[in-house]
């Protein structure tokens, strides 16, 4: 009977922690926005803007859709990061992050990537095919530092445990503390990751409309909304539980995913971008030297 | 029931409403259509001065929920911003018809109105919605971005009260468009939007959706075909 207890219980976990994800990355998205709207003295969107544009985007009357794998890759995209989600734990719910560990999770993490190159690849628009090849250029700059700063936890750690690692933090001392230079690595990569400025030459609105999205649609273009919901909590809460020790409780946890989120947003609108080339040399020399150092530093 | 290829597709007016809640989610959705809506500026003229104003500190549409967007697939408001020569008509047309209904269309400065002071002027169309269903204008030589919110206003009360509706005539009065832009253009005018296909598919199709206009497209048509993809060696 405890087994069916711990089944169902897991079960519940499966469907909760996506929805909570869903939500806490709609709060993020909307305070992205406000962020750039208060930068710019502005007064930005009312509080409930993000459920605006996505239900508009889902009630088009009109949907191109330019083939089946168009409408799997948006799938993929999402599903991708609704696969992280469960591997990160929260506090009480830890879903199937102790038989995940972090290996798993950082190849989750490239998957919707690649479900955005699939769909985007059917559409035949070359500024589409220009965005996603930029695209897929910044990911291979973001991840090698990336996968540096995730090996060097790990190694610090001994462990590829998320949950094993919080529970160290918690006694002992949070991660940043311990391995400074590693965590300021994994806040350059997390910049690339969330495709903020400077490192948002794939979307570029002025010049490629947008990149991959520029054929992205009604439902589509609502699949993207909640793709990009779904990143600002997963980058957030990654960084959360690498280096600040995940949260003992739901206060701590949420005060620490929406300040490790406002560092990237707030640094984003005060520069201009980077060319792809750029991008590139700069992941792979500063945050790719810091992150070895901090390896070096942890054996 | 009607096909597309060889797939049967339920027309809309056959589906039964049977869940009770379908008149509020009706209004849900209307509500959040007129709350959030991108828009794509087509910035012709002498207009497209007073939209960074009105998009930035001083007046900040965002807080309207409106927001610029760059694709015409994204786009729910396309804002034609003061004349439009022959030309630019044509362009115009194209992003019209890749936008994804519901779609709003304001003109913006007199000369969309009524030609405005190039009412002589031979190579500019004078009146916007004889071309395309016009939402909103928006008066004024130019207006101010006060105004051009002010219309911006009006159309989300529109949208909202179920008025906003001006993107179904394009399908349903499809020959006096088509018409009135063969008179322009010439009778081989086409565009690579099948407007009557999609009428078809979605089922708005009205009494002036077929008429002599459209018989000259389809004597004129012809078939689009995928551009080929070289590279230059």
């Amino acid at each position: 009977m405890a087994s069916f207890n711990s089944i169902s219980e897991l079960l519940a976990q499966l469907l909760f922690m996506p929805m909570l994800a869903f939500l806490l990355g709609l709060v993020m998205v909307l305070m992205y926005r406000k962020i750039a709207a208060r930068l710019q003295r502005r007064i930005g969107p009312p509080f409930f803007q993000p459920v605006y544009d996505i239900v508009k985007l889902y009630s088009k009357d009109t949907q191109i859709s330019h083939g089946l794998i168009h409408d799997i890759g948006i799938v993929v995209a999402v599903g991708g990061y609704v696969a992280a989600v469960i591997l990160l734990p929260v506090p009480g719910m830890d879903g199937i992050a102790d038989k995940g560990g972090i290996i798993t999770l950082s190849y989750f993490l490239m998957i919707p990537s690649l479900g955005m190159a699939l769909g985007v690849g059917q559409c035949a628009n070359p500024n589409g095919s220009i965005g996603i090849s930029r695209a897929l250029t910044a990911m291979l700059a973001y991840d090698i530092p990336f996968i540096i700063v995730v090996f060097g936890v790990a190694l610090h750690y001994q462990s590829t445990s998320l949950v094993g690692m919080i529970d160290y933090q918690q006694a002992h001392q949070w991660g940043i503390f311990e391995m400074p230079l590693l965590a300021a690595a994994g806040l350059f990569a997390l910049q690339g990751m969330m495709g903020k400025h400077p490192f948002e030459i794939y979307v570029a609105p002025a010049e490629i409309a947008t990149g991959p999205m520029v054929e992205m649609s009604g439902k589509f273009m609502g699949g993207l909304f909640v793709m990009q919901s779904f990143q600002f909590y997963v980058a957030s809460v990654l960084y959360t539980s690498l280096f600040l020790g995940g949260g003992a409780n739901w206060f701590e946890f949420l005060l620490k995913i929406f300040f490790v989120v406002e560092i990237p947003m707030s640094i984003s609108f005060l520069f201009p971008r980077y060319r792809t080339e750029d991008m590139v040399r700069i992941m792979w020399k500063w945050p790719v030297m810091l992150a070895l150092i901090g390896i070096a530093f942890v054996i | 029931m009607s096909k597309l290829g060889n797939i049967p597709v339920q027309a809309k007016s056959e589906k039964k409403r049977t869940n009770p809640l379908a008149r509020v989610f009706d209004e849900l959705i209307q509500f959040c259509q007129s709350r959030s809506m991108f828009m794509l500026h087509y910035c012709t003229g002498c207009g497209a001065i007073e939209l960074p104003p009105a998009m930035t500190s001083r007046f900040d549409m965002e807080r309207l929920g409106i927001q610029p967007m760059v694709t015409p697939r994204q786009a729910d408001i396309l804002l034609v911003t003061g004349y439009v020569s022959v030309k630019t008509l044509k362009r115009v047309i194209l992003t019209y018809e890749q936008m994804q209904s519901p779609k709003y269309v304001i003109g913006i400065c007199s000369c969309t109105v009524n030609g405005g002071m190039y009412w002589q002027s031979y190579a500019t169309a004078k009146v916007l919605n004889e071309y395309l269903p016009v939402d909103v204008y928006i008066a004024g030589c130019m207006p101010r971005p006060e105004a051009v919110i002010m219309g911006l206003r009006r159309l989300m009360s529109n949208i909202e009260n179920g008025k906003g509706n001006a993107w179904k005539d394009y399908y349903e009065r499809y020959d006096y468009y088509l018409g009135n832009q063969q008179h322009l253009f010439g009778d081989d005018w086409q565009t690579p939007v099948d407007v009557i296909g999609e009428a078809k598919f979605y089922d708005l199709e009205g009494e002036e959706t077929y008429g002599e206009h459209t018989r000259t497209l389809e004597q004129h048509q012809e078939p689009l075909e995928a551009a080929v993809m070289r590279v230059k060696l």
